[in-house]
């Protein structure tokens, strides 16, 4: 059980990222002090308390005592929360946006008209025996429109602008991205578990703090 | 847990830094035989954390020095020995205490026990 316990604290350390000098000290001392007291009969419990039942959780707070494990403040805990959700929330947004563009630039919802020519003089430059020349209507519809004929008396102007295809594949865009984006942050934040998602930075740096032999 | 042993728990951990200073004063120690020292006076850790975390801020906090030496027929032990700012630490920790003892004692010390128990 001993030497499983030991196991459990140095795999904690390392990923703590404690100086391996430093977890051999701490392995060897507990170690050591758990072997003293198999031979004379102690369970672990007199030797590590409440702690023997959590080798993780007593790595943990050992190291960060020595300040050489990382261990997130209840502030930066907080902060990495409130981070979490606004980047949740921003990607939401995004999703939000594709899903309107996409329907903005669906078929039923763009901008095309179609449609009679508008009224022009029966004078107008252009207008020849009833049809409608391309250039004219280019000329009425403005340089930000295109003009697609369908037959000669009906046109559709699309507003180069604001194309309908471009509007979906913008939106289409959006939205793979923020659905991307939640799922994947969906699925970070239940891997690592509220505890590693609040993983902070190391306290201090480990110094020695005395004569040790 | 019982209500007794969480308050019992609190005010441990208020005092154990002191208790681990005051045992060393005895002489140097690893941790287990502190442990032990502390369990002579009637004072267990079973229920409660284990000192290497307190060890360890202590020695952060640089109120402990420490030094490897060979224990008897065993491995090399990392021994504890208060410095002088934990002595001094323990004496202002242990003027707090009897303080607050003594207050707490004029609030405390005339309640009868044995007829609510």
């Amino acid at each position: 059980m001993n030497s499983g316990f030991v196991e459990e604290c140095r795999r904690e350390w390392e990923r703590l990222g404690v100086p391996s000098p430093v977890a051999n000290e701490m392995a060897a001392e507990v170690a050591a002090d758990l072997e003293e007291a198999a031979a004379e009969g102690a369970t672990a419990d007199e030797v590590l308390g409440s702690d023997a039942s959590d080798p993780r959780s007593f790595a943990a707070s050992w190291a960060a005592e020595r300040g050489v494990g990382r261990r997130s403040t209840s502030s930066e805990r907080v902060a990495s929360r409130a981070f979490g959700l606004a980047a949740v929330l921003a990607l939401s947004a995004i999703a939000v946006c594709g899903a309107v563009l996409i329907i903005v630039g669906s078929p039923s919802g763009s901008r095309p008209l179609v449609g009679p020519p508008p009224p022009l003089p029966h004078n107008a430059p252009g207008r020849v025996q009833g049809v409608w020349v391309t250039p004219i209507v280019q000329l009425v519809a403005g340089p930000k429109r295109d003009i697609l004929a369908v037959d000669q008396r009906e046109f559709l102007v699309v507003d180069k602008t604001d194309s309908g295809v471009h509007t979906r594949t913008v939106g289409l865009v959006l939205l793979i991205v923020g659905l991307a984006g939640i799922f994947l942050s969906t699925l970070f934040s239940l891997w690592v578990g509220p505890s590693r998602w609040s993983r902070g930075r190391p306290l201090i740096e480990d110094r020695p703090t005395g004569p040790t032999n | 847990m019982a209500p007794g042993d969480g308050r019992r728990s609190q005010l441990l951990r208020g005092v154990l830094d002191l208790c681990l200073l005051a045992v060393m004063e005895e002489g140097p120690a690893y941790g287990y035989e502190m442990t032990k020292r502390l369990r002579a006076r009637g004072l267990s850790i079973v229920g409660e954390g284990s000192i290497y975390p307190l060890l360890g801020r202590l020695e952060r906090e640089g109120l402990v020095e420490t030094y490897r030496a060979a224990s008897d027929g065993g491995p090399p032990r990392k021994y504890y020995r208060a410095s002088a700012d934990g002595r001094r630490a323990l004496a202002a920790g242990v003027s707090e205490w009897r303080a607050a003892r003594d207050a707490l004692d004029a609030v405390l010390g005339g309640v009868k026990t044995e007829a609510a128990a």
